[in-house]
């Protein structure tokens, strides 16, 4: 009982440390200046204000989050699609050199992004994207070897029986793909398309190197950049910062059962 | 049951199969080949010509590396590289182990502690950067006004040298602990529930347990956090970018935001891509490394 009681009292601490940036970053947004100075940054400024969320928005704040919601949304897209292609490829069908290929797909996991990260911009200087929609999104969307991985893992586990009576059926490759194997995928699927969200929403390096102009600009560039531009108006700041926030602590609470079950899946190797 | 006969003899076109699968690989070959491996030899190649913006790329052979092996910058800002994994590899390990075993029990709600751990995961870094630099301030900040309370004069955290890395290295950890706590959870949870019932009818010490069984077999999981973690916070930037930019001097330069700036600042693309390299051959080492040390562990407990 004794335990029960003490477990419970860390859980709390423990839970309540994790979460309390989050209450500071909301209490901030909504302060006014004058409030920032006369409260403690734990207590809420009353009556609440939302002057800062105005002088972010006359600063082009709401483009960069359309911006950052469709180029999430395309570059994940794109990861999921060929990397369903592909990872179906690896499980069901034998071709020649399968397993080399297949090997070298999982040995670029070892390269760290900031590696790549000069020759992919000199690429798209030579094909002349950069500060472009497709320079930013190209080299990422095309399918990452890590989902390939878990998916491919996924389909090798469905028995390949379900598909060769669809086949015998006369359904082509394709169909049995859509209408057989992804059915039966959701899980791995909601955790790679997950993995793929957070990764794109929050990514920095890149969209830092590859775009300039401001109509092109990210969320995560843009409350960078914003910190150097307006000094230390904590009040913006936190504003911006709870837009880049909120939106995957929403898809956090919506799909938190699936979430915290199938991120625990990825480790098991 | 009767299965039907085995699909490979089905001669419906060996070369129909690769064709298809070579069609289905083709976008993910193009992202592998193209923006993942011809890089990493690009970076190669690039390594070994001077080449600053607006000059033509000239090829100079080594001297790049010796230029690497004498540059005071290069070595302290991989001291410092160091110096946050070691903080932050450690430190993220032992707490959400420590997480795990306790939210390994069932009690109620337990599920929403375990989620509410693993949301500062999904953080964007530059806002968690800002957040905690926010909490950080010396003058408003919430650390010192709460150190207030209770009469301490908090230190300007991320304006001191000494203070600053610790600091940036506490938000990796804030971040991540609870994330690799479900690894950990999914592995104890693998672990039999007679072998914990057979070792308590032996009188075992719960820790005596912890360090003889669960530990052990923790093992494949102890592996993976590491390796990600290790490779992870080698490539530290987004948190430090907005919180001390490598500073307050450079006491906070990782490789990465050199390599950044060299090549994004300074526009010497020869040089970050030798340094680049560097990088490279480190966080492979340590992650070659990690598997041998856990390889060779393996194979001793099960010869001896």
């Amino acid at each position: 009982m004794r335990l029960r009681i003490f477990t419970y009292a860390v859980l709390v601490a423990g839970c309540l440390f994790a979460i309390f940036p989050y209450f500071l970053t909301v209490l901030t947004a909504f302060k006014g200046p004058g409030q920032l100075s006369e409260t403690m940054p734990w207590e809420p400024g009353l009556p609440p204000s939302t002057a800062a969320f105005g002088r972010l928005f006359d600063s082009g704040f709401g483009g960069y989050l359309v911006n950052t919601a469709l180029v999430t949304a395309g570059i994940t897209l794109g990861q999921v699609v060929f990397a369903i292609l592909a990872a179906y490829a690896f499980a069901r069908l034998s071709f020649p050199g399968r397993d080399a290929l297949f090997w070298v797909y999982l040995s670029t996991l070892m390269v760290p992004p900031v590696v790549t990260m000069i020759p992919l911009y000199l690429m798209m200087q030579k094909l002349g994207l950069v500060d472009t929609w497709a320079g930013l999104m190209l080299p990422t969307m095309l399918g990452t070897p890590y989902a390939i991985f878990l998916l491919r893992q996924f389909f090798r586990g469905i028995p390949a029986d379900l598909e060769d009576a669809a086949r015998i059926d006369g359904a082509g490759r394709f169909r049995t793909l859509v209408s057989i194997v992804l059915p039966l995928s959701k899980p791995i699927l909601v955790t790679v398309t997950t993995l793929a969200v957070v990764a794109n929403w929050n990514s920095f390096l890149w969209p830092l190197i590859i775009t300039s102009s401001e109509d092109k600009r990210l969320l995560s560039v843009g409350i960078a950049l914003f910190k150097g531009e307006i000094g230390v108006d904590y009040n913006a700041v936190m504003a911006g910062s709870l837009i880049a926030l909120a939106p995957l602590l929403v898809l956090f609470i919506v799909f938190q059962r699936f979430i915290v079950r199938s991120v625990a899946v990825t480790g098991l190797k | 049951m009767l299965r039907p006969a085995p699909r490979r003899t089905r001669q419906v076109g060996k070369a129909q199969q690769t064709a298809v699968a070579y069609a289905l690989l083709a976008p993910s070959l193009v992202g592998v080949l193209g923006f993942l491996l011809a890089p990493v030899v690009i970076v190669l190649v690039l390594s070994l010509f001077d080449w600053k913006l607006l000059s033509t790329p000239e090829f100079v052979g080594l001297a790049n590396y010796s230029r690497l092996f004498a540059d005071e910058d290069v070595w302290h800002s991989l001291l410092v590289t160091l110096y946050y994994v070691v903080i932050c590899v450690p430190g993220t390990t032992i707490l959400s182990l420590l997480l795990a075993l306790l939210v390994d029990r069932k009690l109620r709600g337990m599920k929403y502690f375990r989620a509410l751990l693993v949301i500062p995961w999904m953080a964007t870094p530059v806002a968690l950067g800002l957040v905690w630099s926010w909490i950080f301030d010396p003058g408003r900040g919430a650390l010192n006004q709460f150190l207030g309370v209770f009469g301490i004069d908090g230190p300007a955290w991320l304006s001191s040298p000494v203070l600053a890395m610790p600091s940036v290295a506490a938000v990796h950890i804030w971040q991540f602990a609870g994330y690799n706590m479900l690894f950990f959870l999914a592995g104890l949870q693998n672990i039999p529930r007679s072998l914990r019932e057979a070792s308590s009818l032996d009188g075992a010490s719960p820790v005596a347990h912890f360090f003889t069984i669960t530990l052990p077999l923790l093992r494949p999981t102890m592996l993976f956090v590491l390796i990600t973690n290790v490779i992870g916070s080698f490539q530290a930037f987004d948190t430090i970018f907005v919180m001390t930019e490598g500073g307050p001097g450079d006491s906070t330069e990782v490789a990465t935001y050199l390599i950044y700036d060299e090549a994004f600042r300074k526009f010497d693309f020869g040089y970050a891509s030798t340094i680049s390299v560097l990088l490279f051959a480190v966080v492979l080492f340590a992650t070659i490394t990690q598997f041998v040390y856990f390889e060779r562990r393996t194979t001793y407990e099960v010869s001896g």
